[in-house]
């Protein structure tokens, strides 16, 4: 059990959050003129890092906002919890 | 009020706890971002919709609960007609906030609902199914959250000390009740 920081509701039990994977994949502008291999790479390959990651939540059992989460996935460490469509904090 | 059989059949009472359903409670969900949307929900049923997290509002005839920042729930405080499915306030709402594209209005009256507890070992009850921490939500009147209770979705509201409504969605309502009880009866 951790705990973490809606951006919207305070602090709450992980159980009532997802994870919706890496954050920050930036959709190709024009699809239609990518490879399939190519195609795959944006739609299905991700990090995985052992260490510091990026990625996305829903606080799905309370507000239903998504938010970015910075991440140590080795210790479960939340570095730095910030709003969609804000930057990246580059200091953690 | 549709003519629905109920899912919650009588009251119970156990000591230092009583578990009742309110019904017929109009509830509705209004969502927008925008400034315009908020002033014109707070003239339409002269009441200011909450903008602080986790709290609620009040009125003679209503009550706003902050869902997101850009949703609220609002119930009526009284019983409405048993024999009617219009509501003069989602009418308001219709008129002045959806055909003005300001947000939306939807009628939840049915979807939700309303469980009403009483008495002293409330929080007790709510411990045994809940992972949010009541601590700071049981002393300050007004409080709302949403969260898990016995795996299920819930909206609590504390109407005041010892007197706490609970939203849950209809198809959920009858287990969680059933949960409650047995959980109540260990208390």
């Amino acid at each position: 059990m951790f705990l973490i920081h809606c951006p919207y509701c305070g602090e709450r039990e992980q159980s009532e959050f997802k994870a919706g994977g890496e954050a920050h994949i930036v959709r190709p502008k024009q699809p239609t003129e990518l490879s399939d291999d190519q195609w795959a790479e944006y739609l299905f390959m991700r990090k995985n890092i052992k260490g510091v990651q990026f990625e996305r939540w829903v606080h799905t059992h309370g507000c239903r906002k998504w938010f970015n989460m910075v991440r140590d996935t080795s210790n479960d460490e939340i570095k730095a919890i910030y709003k969609m469509g804000e930057k990246p904090p580059t200091k953690y | 009020m549709l003519n629905y059989s109920n899912a919650i059949k009588a009251e119970k009472s156990y000591s230092g706890l009583q578990l009742r359903e309110i019904k017929p409670i109009m509830k509705l969900i209004v969502r927008g971002k925008k400034r315009e949307f908020l002033s014109a929900v707070g003239k339409s049923l002269n009441l200011l919709l909450p903008t602080e997290a986790n709290t609620s509002t009040k009125s003679d005839k209503l009550t706003a609960l902050w869902l997101s920042p850009d949703e609220w729930m609002i119930f009526s405080n009284e019983v409405s007609d048993l024999d009617s499915n219009d509501y003069h306030s989602e009418s308001l709402l219709n008129k002045n906030i959806c055909k003005t594209n300001l947000g939306a209005v939807t009628d939840v009256t049915d979807q939700f609902v309303l469980i009403n507890l009483k008495g002293d070992k409330i929080y007790e009850l709510f411990e045994n199914g809940s992972p949010f921490n009541f601590n700071d939500f049981r002393k300050k009147k007004g409080s709302v959250t949403q969260t898990i209770l016995a795996k299920i979705d819930v909206i609590i509201q504390n109407e005041s000390q010892n007197d706490v409504n609970l939203f849950v969605r209809r198809s959920f309502s009858q287990h969680l009740f059933s949960w409650m009880n047995d959980s109540a009866s260990r208390l």
